[in-house]
């Protein structure tokens, strides 16, 4: 089997990992660190597949990057969606979060 | 040297592996996390692996350094520990359906990729970090500024969010 298969099977893992947790986990603090796995194993997938092949290795690396930034505002956004459900429903859990107006 | 470069190789997916279970398994979200902070430290090593390590410096600073205090605070912002809203046991068909959801899709991806194995080098191509600055304030300006719009919009949004409008209240 070859570097990239090995690469693509380890990303893979952290995407099915990362799908598990997304519908097992009850709360959005839960939920929010199973999108981080995935956005992982999205990166990863891009390196492997720029450094390993023939493909523009500068842009796979930028491309990683804008991931890691887009993560970074993603966790932000989803902090203060948090921030807001747990003010005004008292609690995270998905569930529980199903109406528009009380 | 490359019974070594393997050697690490499975050390790293061994780490990815445990913490990514541990951030998907654990009862108390703050264990979770702690699982997910070493599934970054795994990426990392896979980043040094692939000859790219100004990414895995940026995985630290990014992930362990940013989101992961992030999501700490959305962690301490709720109730996280043993007795938490994660606390009661995952019911079987809650845990199959998840299941479901995590391998049907990865099943069909593993299979096309295992099947169709493109070429592969064996040396990771060696990318100097004056060609990744020049990339972003060059040919790929735009997504540099556009990601910079992200963020801000990101920031602002999130403030907008979580104001506590006092006169209301």
């Amino acid at each position: 089997m070859s570097a990239l298969t090995l690469y693509q099977l380890v990303a893979l893992v952290l995407l099915a990992v990362g799908l598990y947790g997304i519908v097992s986990r009850r709360t959005l603090v839960g939920m929010l660190i199973a999108v981080e796995l995935m956005l992982n194993g999205a990166g990863l997938s891009i390196v492997a597949a720029a450094q390993l092949t023939d493909a523009n290795a500068t842009l796979g690396q930028l491309g990683t990057l804008l991931v890691m930034g887009l993560a970074a505002a993603e966790a932000t956004l989803v902090l203060a969606i948090i921030v807001v459900v747990s003010r005004r429903f008292g609690t995270t859990e998905a569930a529980a979060v199903s109406t528009l107006k009380e | 040297m490359e019974i070594l470069a393997k050697l690490a190789f499975a050390i790293y997916a061994l780490i990815i592996l445990g913490g990514a279970l541990t951030a998907v398994s654990s009862k108390s979200l703050v264990r979770s996390l702690v699982g997910l902070i070493v599934t970054f430290f795994g990426v990392a090593g896979m980043y040094l692996l692939l000859n790219t390590p100004f990414l895995a410096f940026m995985q630290m600073l990014i992930y362990v350094g940013a989101v992961c205090v992030l999501v700490f605070f959305a962690v301490m912002l709720t109730r996280a520990d043993g007795r938490g809203e994660e606390a009661a046991p995952v019911g079987g068909k809650r845990r199959f359906r998840a299941l479901l959801a995590g391998l049907l899709p990865v099943a069909g991806l593993g299979a096309i990729l295992v099947k169709h194995q493109g070429e592969t080098k064996t040396l990771p191509v060696e990318v100097d970090l004056t060609a990744l600055g020049s990339g972003l304030l060059d040919q790929y300006a735009l997504n540099f500024e556009l990601i910079s719009l992200v963020l801000l919009v990101a920031m602002s949004g999130a403030v907008l969010l979580a104001w506590e409008r006092k006169e209301k209240k």
